[in-house]
């Protein structure tokens, strides 16, 4: 998709609206969509597709992804939650996901950080290591 | 068998397995040798991530929501989707001695299938040159065996010296020629044939050459024994784009160990004007914004740094050099065009070969008026500039009267003597492929000329003379050649010994 200058800042300028008190405001989403489609600017649709990406790497940001290899039991997944809490402030969604290829362990992703303590990404550690 | 066990066991006890934080990001999309990723928040300027599968890539665009990089390897094991991690590392290529002998593609792997390269040392691709305080000026000659530079157009050591013409007009060959006059040297350095020689290592970078010409230069240097003092870093024009642009700055790395070791390197660029295509390339599949002939802005600042590497260092800093030769393909003899104009004003001085002289027989085809270093004769040994302090003048002007002779038939004695003169230097500048001539015969042939021992001999028969002049007193002079060479300048003993020699080999000569 080919974007140009004013469908960038068209959309960035409809991100920005889009916080209140720094947190995304599902409320302010919506008016901002119909008011751009009420008004049909040049290049809408591409606007709002712009638009919804920033939102969807917003969003990202804001949300943790925790793999195990097998069912965590509550007590754990409410430390995880708590200390992940800690780190990134209090509006962070979580996502708790079983994944068995990872043998064993915890897999966290927020954002673009990562933090992996599985066993399989130990021994693709020693893997290259050796 | 025991102790392998053991060993594998401590170095498993020694490896970090603990949890790591990494930064990751997601293919978006990818072709073209290059992939656009999403995420990647932590990545630095020319920080090298990983893919899936062992491939890596370099982040060369850091846009608002997305990172663009370019793939090294194989490109095909990439896919969308996929998840990438930074390094925090730089890319790096191994470095040092292991490599001499070699012939290895951009990230310095072996492609000679001569078993693994040896060396624990290893260099980034991209490193700020040597500045001010660091460096020192030119003052130590490249010997190239070619008469022709070596008397008109000095190299030293430290300088960065382009070799520009079409296309077939003899570039590569003097590269060549002069990477096997190193060879040479080094090897009588080595024999203590000559005293306190510092050896000078030699790269060959061959960027967007055809696979053929490359296995033809590696064919010559191999034939000459060049090869154990020269590295040939491979990057053809079936490689991709990627390791075209990156193979000069592997070169550069490579040199730059030598030269932080207190060693000389001499390192040939074949050439920039396919290693600026290839950098066009990454550029556009980049979506950077194009300029002049849709290169990209920092063409320019891609060779200045490149080529910025280049330096002659003090001695408190070790007193290494790194030579750089680049070469520059034009088309249809235009130096005016882009980056012909980009190289010549940052390189001190070019050599430039026609293509009219060429067809005309006078090989190498160097353009006496348009090639100059800008080093001078600080690059020159004294004996030479002895001999050849007014070659270039009496040759500029011999094409003067030359075009200006051919109106009328009668000339002037003093005119005639300067056109006969021009037509002898002509014929001793010629020279054929892959025969450097040692600086003392250089000198003993050129004192010939200068005191008027060639003014005899007929035009189409000067060539012949030398020849046998230098194998004469190769072979009955030895003593005088040796001492040309070990006191490195013409005093009265040596010049009435070289009149002695001449007077003799007159009579020899029919």
């Amino acid at each position: 998709m080919k974007i140009n200058k004013e469908i960038r800042q068209l959309s960035r300028e409809m991100l920005r609206a889009s916080f209140t008190d720094g947190q995304l405001d599902s409320g302010r989403i919506a008016s901002l969509v119909d008011s751009l489609i009420a008004r049909k600017p040049r290049n809408y649709i591409d606007v709002l597709k712009n638009y919804r990406r920033l939102l969807r790497l917003e969003v990202e940001k804001r949300r943790a992804r925790i793999e195990t290899a097998s069912e965590v039991d509550r007590e754990a997944t409410s430390k995880v939650i708590e200390n992940l809490k800690k780190r990134y402030g209090d509006d962070l969604a979580t996502e708790f996901v079983v994944n068995p290829q990872l043998l064993g362990g915890m897999r966290i992703r927020v954002g673009s950080d990562v933090w992996d303590g599985t066993v399989r990404n130990r021994l693709e550690q020693l893997q290259q290591q050796l | 068998m025991s102790s392998i066990l053991e060993e594998i066991e401590t170095k498993i006890e020694g490896l970090k397995t603990a949890t790591t934080k990494t930064n990751v990001g997601v293919v978006r999309e990818t072709g073209d040798g290059v992939a656009r990723i999403e995420g990647l928040s932590d990545v630095m300027l020319n920080e090298m991530i990983e893919f899936p599968n062992g491939v890596f890539g370099l982040a060369l665009n850091l846009e608002e929501t997305e990172v663009g990089a370019i793939l090294l390897g194989e490109t095909t094991k990439v896919s969308q989707g996929d998840e990438v991690k930074t390094t925090g590392k730089l890319l790096q290529v191994p470095v040092g001695k292991a490599l001499l002998g070699r012939v290895v593609n951009t990230l310095g792997q072996p492609l000679d299938g001569k078993g693994p390269i040896k060396t624990d040392a290893f260099y980034p691709l991209e490193k700020i040159a040597p500045g001010v305080i660091k460096r020192r000026s030119v003052s130590q000659p490249v010997q190239t065996g070619i008469m022709a530079i070596d008397a008109m157009i000095p190299i030293g050591r430290g300088q960065r010296e382009l070799i520009i013409g079409d296309r077939a007009t003899g570039k590569t060959t003097i590269a060549i020629d002069t990477i096997i006059s190193q060879a040479r040297l080094n090897k009588a350095g080595e024999e203590g044939q000559i005293k306190d020689y510092r050896p000078l290592y030699c790269i060959y970078v061959a960027v967007g050459q055809k696979n053929s010409n490359v296995a033809r230069a590696l064919a010559v240097l191999e034939k000459e024994g060049a090869m154990p003092y020269t590295t040939i870093i491979s990057a053809p024009a079936s490689d991709t784009a990627t390791n075209q642009y990156l193979a000069p700055f592997a070169g550069a790395a490579m040199g730059e160990w030598f030269m932080d070791n207190g060693m000389d390197a001499l390192i040939v660029y074949d050439d920039l004007s396919k290693h600026a295509v290839a950098y066009r390339q990454v550029s556009l599949v980049l979506k950077r914004p194009s300029g002049r002939e849709a290169y990209p802005g920092d063409v320019f600042y891609l060779h200045s740094r490149l080529l910025e590497r280049s330096a002659r260092l003090t001695e408190e800093s070790g007193g290494g050099s790194v030579t750089a030769l680049p070469i520059i393909e034009t088309q249809a003899g235009d130096v005016s065009a882009y980056i012909p104009t980009n190289v010549i004003s940052i390189t001190d001085g070019q050599i430039y070969l026609e293509t009219d002289l060429f067809y005309q027989g006078i090989r190498p085809a160097i353009s006496v008026g348009l090639s100059v270093s800008r080093v001078g004769s600080a690059a020159q040994i004294k004996a030479i500039k002895q001999v050849a302090g007014k070659v270039k003048l009496d040759l500029a002007q011999f094409r003067e009267l030359a075009a200006f002779a051919q109106f009328g038939s009668d000339l002037d004695a003093a005119t005639k003597a300067r056109l006969d003169r021009g037509q002898r230097i002509v014929e001793l500048f010629k020279q054929k492929q892959y025969t450097p001539i040692p600086v003392e015969e250089q000198v003993a042939v050129m004192w010939a000329m200068q005191n008027g021992y060639i003014d005899p001999v007929p035009v189409e028969r000067v060539k012949e003379f030398q020849l046998k002049l230098q194998d004469w007193l190769q072979t009955r002079k030895e003593s005088l050649l040796t001492s040309i060479r070990e006191k490195k300048q013409l005093d009265q003993e040596i010049e009435s010994q070289l009149k002695t020699a001449l007077d003799e080999f007159k009579i020899t000569w029919r």
